[in-house]
């Protein structure tokens, strides 16, 4: 691609900004051998999961009881994306790799070692992560921490093996469904019917980690959905940074990803919670995260948005502690056939709480991008101070960009401040760059890099590059 | 020095995380005009502020005295009514209240200016006649839309209108165009002229005083005064800039 | 009286969470009950036009208005005297009027709500659709305070053409239950729209809202500019929509809303939407929710102004904005009288006499303007 010389021009004359590259992504592996079972959602299948995992009588009950509610619940017909074309009687919702779970990544079977080498994660984990976790279709297949973290109490685990724990079974059970409620809407139902995968992370009261922890979540059977469950409790005054990744290669049935991240910030402590989601285009993400933050602790999201075919994603913090405070950055890149719903929720309950949100969006090739937020502040949340900031750019007339924030005020002293500007790169920007010398393209490319930067700046090092890899060096690729 | 307007003693003040002022010692005796002049970021405006009482600066040590009343600890509201006056370097806009909402509210709560209707509309046209100040601006949202030059006036209405015993003017000239400066420094005449105010008058450029008989020049260097003197100090540092100053401020800090 | 519940009343034309409660809101009203008459009304061409409360409220109130008015301002010409819609809330009145603007004509409308809320209580509406030819002039004036105890549906559909301008003021100042819905359709090219709304909510009052500006034509402006205090108790739902619809080129949309709440047991629900299906546009929105902001606070009290104080300014600003704009007698009585309930006699006037709006008669008004 860096041979092309002449930048590919759209109809109005302007250098194109090229689609993101898949092919770092977008390689498939053989199922053979994998124990699938069969499509669509029915108790027995419910029950095969739980069996096959083991579990106490509680998460029957639960994965039971969510079925029902799923099967009760209806989208809201009144906003969101199109979801019509994701049919639950032709998605498997287990599918599992033959192996055991691994400590080693020599002990993880060769194609799926593979998978994980080139996404470039055993890799990391020896320069920059305190533990990593990797999840192939339904199953976690490695599971690795530094032991000198082991030796400070920090538990990152997946929930399966907690619940075999009589140590940690009590409080995966105290913790777990107790902030995403399985009534809150039909695809977190249909989350804890089918749940399998995912982690439970345990920081002890005052220890901080250097190093972050990651999870990285592979979905690589077709017409398959992946319903991790990720559990992180920080203790008091603890500080943690966790890391997720996704993705896919892609299929032209659909697959659907319902995970769910519970998220315990105790008071004094520090969470960032970093993910970069790169689902391929046949996906249907309709993920829900929440976090409870105690009082004087932060909450820190940082949200990068590029794959899948539908989004529905909105992270919310509930701000309950005294001084609290979250602070939100996010971009999401939505190109052709791609219609992603996202943003975030913060609810301030506390007094002298503060959120800040920094979001962007960037919309090309007909894409749909949707900002949708909601702030709420509670009665009793004196002084409590919240800002949201909104930018969308629109890269051509074909696609579109709506942003849709709410907001809900109940306290007298506290204070909202909102901006959000929707356009495309200014004639006079280009201009001004070309007039230094930038060819138009690179004064483009230029710019939406320019715009990303605060968001990819906010990432780790390796995930900031992968980012790159998701806009920058397609850009350089319509430059030549 | 008891029949001083204002006695400011050995004030330091600053934001929450950086101090800009140094043991200022300034008195002004009523209807006193003073210079305040130094190099840009010297802490002129601030001290301006700080007099006023605004609340986005910490005293941390002296005192201010206006009118015999320790207004150190007042809020610039308290200090308002006590007669002291601040002219903005950059008026604040306040959307969605007109200018006569406004004028007719400050004025009302002062017992000396309480008036009729009609007699406070008879001030207004005659003040507004003195600044060439079209009457159509009373409908007109405060400072919204206005120009660097109709805000000043607005700025001076006030002035002449609140007949304060001191007034403060934070570089009231700069940015105007010689018109408006004309219809400015006429308010300031006005001013002294009608009111018998004292004047406390920031300025970098000396221009707007060429019109004023002036007490007393302060120089502000780095958060200290350095120097104190006669109108002659004007024409000096006209003349030769505020080189010599700074060593002074330099060794003052040091 | 039987009564029937109005849902989806003020629907935006894009929803979110609806467990926030933001979306729409019900009214209880009075069922509509047939004269026996024949009722007059409007065009065809007005039947299809939006007005932001939503298709059945509008036939709510086309039904319970029986005879519609239709105005016609020939080719050209200014009317010099508003179009008038005075509403007495108190008995319960609905109105309907239909305006045509043709090319180059020039007219103002004014829509005066007013009620004591003093007998049983009653619901009263209005529903104004306007269209505006190539190059016409629109004022609307829209002044609400229905009395306490009263409620009111006001509608406002324009639909602008090339080159037209419009400018609408709005006042939301009293009655119990308002549902206020208005629709720009910025359709032809370089058409404009400048939008200034003011609400003063207290009591148990309930003040909903639903703003919907679609630009459709190249190069169309639209400005919405906000104002409110909530005190006490007072809900509020504010929902503003700006949609730069594909197609319309240079197109430019601004809002911006400045709330101050006042009250502890206030509900201030905003939804600022801009849709966007273009990308030669820019479209701009700012919200300010809280207190006056610490530089206002500063500059006011720096002339005398305590908090409390700089807080009643903006209660007796949104008053007499309301009396300086009011273009007419009635709407300035309406405007007045609210002035008297909030403020007490003297001050409620003294904008009014200082500077000479006091209503003395219609004549008077009208030999002025």
């Amino acid at each position: 691609m860096s041979e092309t010389t002449t930048p590919e021009l759209d109809e109005r004359g302007r250098s194109k900004v090229a689609d993101v590259d898949r092919s770092l992504y977008d390689f498939k592996k053989p199922e053979e051998g994998y124990e699938r079972y069969g499509d669509g959602l029915t108790p027995d299948i419910v029950r095969a999961i739980s069996a096959k995992k083991d579990e106490p009588a509680w998460m029957l009950e639960m994965r039971l009881k969510a079925l029902e509610v799923y099967h009760e619940r209806a989208m809201s017909p009144n906003w969101g994306p199109d979801i019509s074309g994701l049919d639950l009687d032709h998605i498997s919702t287990y599918v599992s790799p033959q192996t055991k779970q691994a400590q080693s990544w020599d002990e993880v079977p060769e194609d799926i070692k593979d998978t994980f080498e080139r996404l470039g994660i055993p890799a990391a984990e020896r320069e920059s992560l305190a533990g990593v976790g990797a999840q192939y279709d339904s199953e976690i297949v490695y599971h690795n921490m530094r032991e000198e973290v082991a030796k400070q109490g920090v538990v990152y685990t997946t929930i399966e093996d907690a619940l075999h724990d009589p140590k940690w079974e009590p409080v995966v059970h105290e913790y777990f469904g107790t902030l995403i409620p399985m009534r809150d809407h039909k695809f977190a139902a249909l989350h804890y019917a089918v749940w399998s995968g995912g982690s439970f992370v345990y920081v002890p009261a005052g220890i901080r980690l250097d190093y972050p922890l990651q999870s990285y979540f592979r979905l690589n059977a077709s017409g398959a959905g992946q319903f991790e469950h990720t559990l992180i409790v920080v203790e008091p005054g603890a500080d943690l940074h966790f890391i997720e990744g996704c993705s896919a290669p892609k299929y032209f049935e659909a697959n659907l990803h319902a995970g769910a991240v519970e998220l315990f910030v105790k008071d004094g402590a520090r969470l960032r919670y970093s993910t970069i989601e790169n689902w391929s285009k046949n996906m249907y993400n309709l993920n829900t995260k929440r976090a409870t933050v105690g009082a004087g602790s932060k909450m820190e999201w940082v949200s990068g948005s590029f794959g899948s075919h539908v989004s529905y994603l909105y992270p919310t913090t509930i701000l309950q502690g005294a001084r609290s405070t979250c602070e939100f950055t996010g971009i999401t890149f939505a190109g052709a056939t791609q219609d992603l719903d996202t943003g975030c929720k913060v609810i301030l309950n506390g007094a002298d709480t503060t959120a800040s949100i920094d979001t962007k969006s960037i919309s090309k090739d007909g894409g749909i991008n949707t900002f949708r937020s909601s702030v709420v502040i509670g009665r009793h949340a004196e002084r409590a101070r919240a800002s949201v900031s909104c930018q969308s750019l629109m890269l051509d007339d074909i696609s579109r960009s709506d942003t849709i924030p709410a907001m809900d005020v109940r306290c007298g002293s506290a204070s909202v401040g909102h901006e959000a500007t929707i356009g495309r790169i200014s004639d006079d920007t280009v201009l001004y760059l070309m007039s230094r010398g930038c060819s138009e393209a690179e004064a483009r490319s230029m710019v939406v890099n320019g715009f990303a930067s605060p968001v990819s700046k906010e990432l780790p090092l390796e995930y900031a590059v992968e980012m790159n890899n998701l806009i920058k060096l397609e850009m350089e690729g319509a430059i030549g | 020095m008891a029949d001083q307007l204002l006695s400011i003693s050995g004030l330091s003040a600053g934001t929450e995380d950086k101090p800009i002022l140094h043991d200022i010692n300034l008195s002004v005796g009523a209807g006193e005009t003073h210079v305040l002049m130094g190099p840009n970021g010297a802490g002129k405006s601030t001290l301006g502020h700080v007099i006023m009482g605004d609340a986005s600066y910490q005293v941390t040590s002296g005192s201010i005295v206006f009118d015999g009343q320790d207004v150190t600890a007042q809020a610039a509201d308290r200090r308002s009514l006590a007669g002291i006056f601040l002219s903005y370097q950059a008026p604040v806009e306040v959307p969605g209240v007109p200018l006569y909402s406004f004028l007719r509210t400050i004025c009302q709560m002062r017992p000396e200016l309480k008036t009729s209707a009609r007699k406070f509309r008879e001030r207004i046209a005659r003040i507004s006649d003195q600044l060439d100040l079209d009457e159509s601006f009373l409908t007109r949202e405060l400072n919204v839309g206005f120009s660097g030059g109709e805000k000043k006036k607005i700025e001076m209405l006030q002035l002449l209108l609140l007949r304060p015993k001191l007034a403060i003017l934070d570089e009231t000239d700069s940015g105007l165009d010689v018109d408006a400066l004309a219809v400015v420094s006429r308010g300031i005449e006005a001013y002294r002229a009608d009111c018998d105010g004292a004047l406390l008058v920031i300025t970098h450029n000396t221009r707007i005083l060429e019109r004023l008989s002036v007490d007393h020049a302060h120089v502000m260097v780095k958060g200290r005064l350095v120097a104190e003197g006669p109108a002659s100090l004007i024409d000096e540092i006209d003349a030769q800039g505020f080189g010599r100053f700074e060593g002074a401020g330099e060794k003052a800090e040091a | 009286m039987a009564a029937q519940t109005l849902t989806g009343v003020n629907v935006p034309p894009a929803q979110t969470w609806n467990y926030l409660r933001i979306n729409d809101i019900s009214l209880e009203l009075p069922t509509v009950v047939s004269k026996g008459t024949v009722p007059s009304r409007l065009p065809r061409l007005f039947s299809q036009m939006e007005c932001g409360l939503g298709k059945e409220a509008v036939s709510w109130i086309e039904a319970s208005a029986g005879d519609a008015r239709y105005v016609e301002v020939p080719r050209g010409t200014t009317f010099e005297e508003p179009i008038l819609v005075d509403v007495a809330s108190d008995g319960g009145e609905v109105h309907d009027l239909g305006v045509l603007l043709r090319e180059g004509a020039s007219a103002t409308v004014v829509v005066a709500a007013r009620g004591t809320g003093t007998g049983a209580a009653a619901s009263s509406a209005a529903l104004v659709r306007v269209i505006v030819e190539r190059g016409a002039h629109l004022k609307v004036v829209e002044i609400l305070s229905v009395g306490d105890g009263n409620q009111h549906l006001e509608g406002l559909g324009i639909q602008a053409d090339d080159d037209s301008s419009v400018e609408i003021r709005q006042y939301a100042l009293g009655g119990a239950r308002r549902a206020v819905g208005l629709a720009v359709d910025l359709a032809g090219k370089g058409a404009s729209l400048r939008l200034d709304s003011r609400y003063l909510v207290g009591g148990h009052d309930l003040l909903d809202i639903n703003h919907v500006v679609r630009q459709r034509g190249r190069n169309t402006r639209c400005d919405i500019v906000t104002q409110g205090l909530l005190e006490d108790a007072a809900h509020k739902t504010l929902r503003e929509t700006i949609d730069l619809v594909h197609g319309a080129k240079g197109a430019k949309g601004n809002e911006v809303e400045t709330v101050l709440v006042a009250g502890d047991e206030v509900v201030n629900k905003t939804l600022p939407v801009i849709l966007c299906d273009e990308d030669d546009v820019a479209g701009n929105h700012g919200a300010s929710i809280g207190s006056v902001s610490p530089e206002q606070l500063a500059y006011l009290a720096g002339r005398g102004l305590s908090e409390d104080e700089a807080t009643k300014l903006f209660a007796r600003a949104i008053l007499d904005d309301a009396a300086i704009h009011a273009p007419e007698g009635v709407s300035l009585a309406c405007a007045l009288e609210r002035a008297e309930q909030v403020l007490g006699a003297e001050i409620a006037h003294d904008a009014a006499d200082t500077l000479g709006l006091e209503p003395t008669n219609s004549e008077d008004e009208e030999a002025s303007a």
